[in-house]
């Protein structure tokens, strides 16, 4: 599990936030955070060129733009939704790019990490309330009260409704840090299979010449296995941009369809 | 040094499961994080959500404008076409119009002309007949004399006396 260890690339003294050693030394982990914010800001500087025939790489961001705005905070937030439209966007992008990244051999996948997805995770949830409070006040709760269940129902309805929205943070950022993590520890076991069959075939010659068929075939896997992670790196971006939309929708159309 | 510590704790981990549950990486790990996704947060929200969006604003506003600019041209060019058929139907009425008053004008010109003439040609007809009449008149008068004339003559012939011209007279009016 080489791949998921982090070390020091510029290390720095820890500091002492709130009680809590952090130490804030700059990791291949967060050279690779760096590296994915520093790929959109470039892609979006040049590409935002705002011309009214967009080329090609113009036309990549507005479409990227427009599954955001009308395919996830239009659709599933509605007209309330453009405030955070920025916020979705940011967060697809960041995922997005740091699970692509990830796929490159030998490149550090930030989003493997439990800490950087439950940080992702918090921060979403730690919005929804704030904005759950801010537009309904204390009516924030009714959305642990389903509207038109008998109140004998209520008692066991309401904890339920708590316990499911307390999890969500936990919910969302395990499903990508497994997510992530499961595809790359495959990966790196038929990558292991690859050369593993291919040395106890050159060592032990005769019959053992049939682990060359393993290698290959591990090879193929791997090539396979790939190309199914980089549609799960996108598609898990998706999941969590499209489930934070969700979330904030519950809170910010509290008023109406309850 | 610090490779080696590392290098240890690598090792030290590789050895006790996944090294992402190494509580040690996650404060800093966390905190930038946050860092990143906030500054992250910050450009979507200041720079590229406003550009990219203004830009497909800016280009849907463009193309309504477009169609908006054509169909009022459109509009337009169907406005004076309309008015140009229009124009071009009175012109023609007029055109007739005056044709006809033309033609009504000249061929009542043409009448009273022909009338005239048949007017002029009557009395001048008239004055003939009234000429010829009075010339058969003179003739028939001439005739008499020239009648007395050769009786009288013939008569000396016959009998070698010339006639009175009384008898002459008389014989000739007893013919009539």
């Amino acid at each position: 599990m080489e791949q998921f260890v982090i070390h020091k690339i510029v290390s720095f003294p820890p500091v002492v936030i709130a009680g809590v050693p952090v130490d804030l030394s700059i990791t291949n982990s967060v050279a690779t955070m760096i590296f994915a914010a520093a790929v959109i800001s470039v892609f979006f500087l040049l590409t935002s060129a705002g011309k009214v025939v967009p080329g090609r790489w113009q036309a990549f961001g507005e479409i990227l733009y427009d599954l955001i705005d009308k395919g996830m905070t239009g659709p599933m937030i509605g007209d309330r939704g453009r405030p955070f439209l920025p916020y979705i966007f940011a967060l697809f992008s960041i995922i997005a790019v740091m699970n692509i990244w990830g796929i490159v051999p030998g490149q550090f996948t930030v989003t493997s990490q439990l800490a950087v997805t439950i940080s992702l995770a918090v921060v979403t949830f730690a919005l929804v309330i704030i904005i759950g409070f801010l537009r309904n006040g204390l009516g924030f709760f009714k959305l642990f009260v389903p509207s038109g269940v008998h109140w004998v129902m209520l008692l066991l309805v309401v904890p339920i409704e708590v316990i499911s929205f307390c999890v969500r943070p936990v919910t969302l950022s395990m499903r990508l840090f497994g997510n992530m993590i499961g595809g790359h520890v495959v990966l790196y076991m038929f990558g292991s299979f690859i050369v593993a069959l291919a040395t106890f075939a050159l060592t032990q010659g005769g019959l053992a010449y049939l682990g060359f068929v393993g290698s290959a075939l591990s090879l193929g896997m791997v090539i396979a296995l790939s190309a199914l992670e980089l549609i799960v790196a996108f598609l898990q971006a998706f999941v969590f941009a499209a489930l934070a939309c969700t979330y904030l929708s519950d809170v910010v159309n509290l008023d109406h369809g309850h | 040094m610090a490779d080696a510590a590392n290098a240890a704790a690598a090792a030290d981990q590789a050895t006790s499961g996944l090294p992402q549950f190494d509580l040690g990486q996650w404060p800093g790990e966390m905190v930038w994080m946050v860092f990143i996704f906030a500054i992250v947060v910050l450009l979507f929200t200041r720079v590229f959500v406003p550009k990219v969006g203004g830009t497909i604003a800016a280009r849907e506003d463009k193309i309504a404008g477009d169609i908006g600019e054509a169909r009022r041209l459109r509009d337009e060019a169907e406005t004076q076409s309309r008015a140009a058929a229009e124009e071009l139907a009175q012109a023609r009425a007029r055109a007739q119009k005056l044709a006809a008053d033309a033609k009504a004008a000249a061929s009542a010109e043409a009448s009273a002309r022909q009338a005239e003439e048949d007017a002029r040609l009557a009395q001048m007809l008239s004055e003939a007949e009234s000429r010829i009449a009075a010339a058969r008149a003179e003739a028939m008068n001439a005739v008499g004399g020239i009648a007395a004339d050769a009786a009288a003559a013939i008569v000396q012939r016959l009998t070698g006396e010339a006639a009175g011209a009384a008898e002459v007279e008389r014989a000739l009016a007893g013919l009539a």
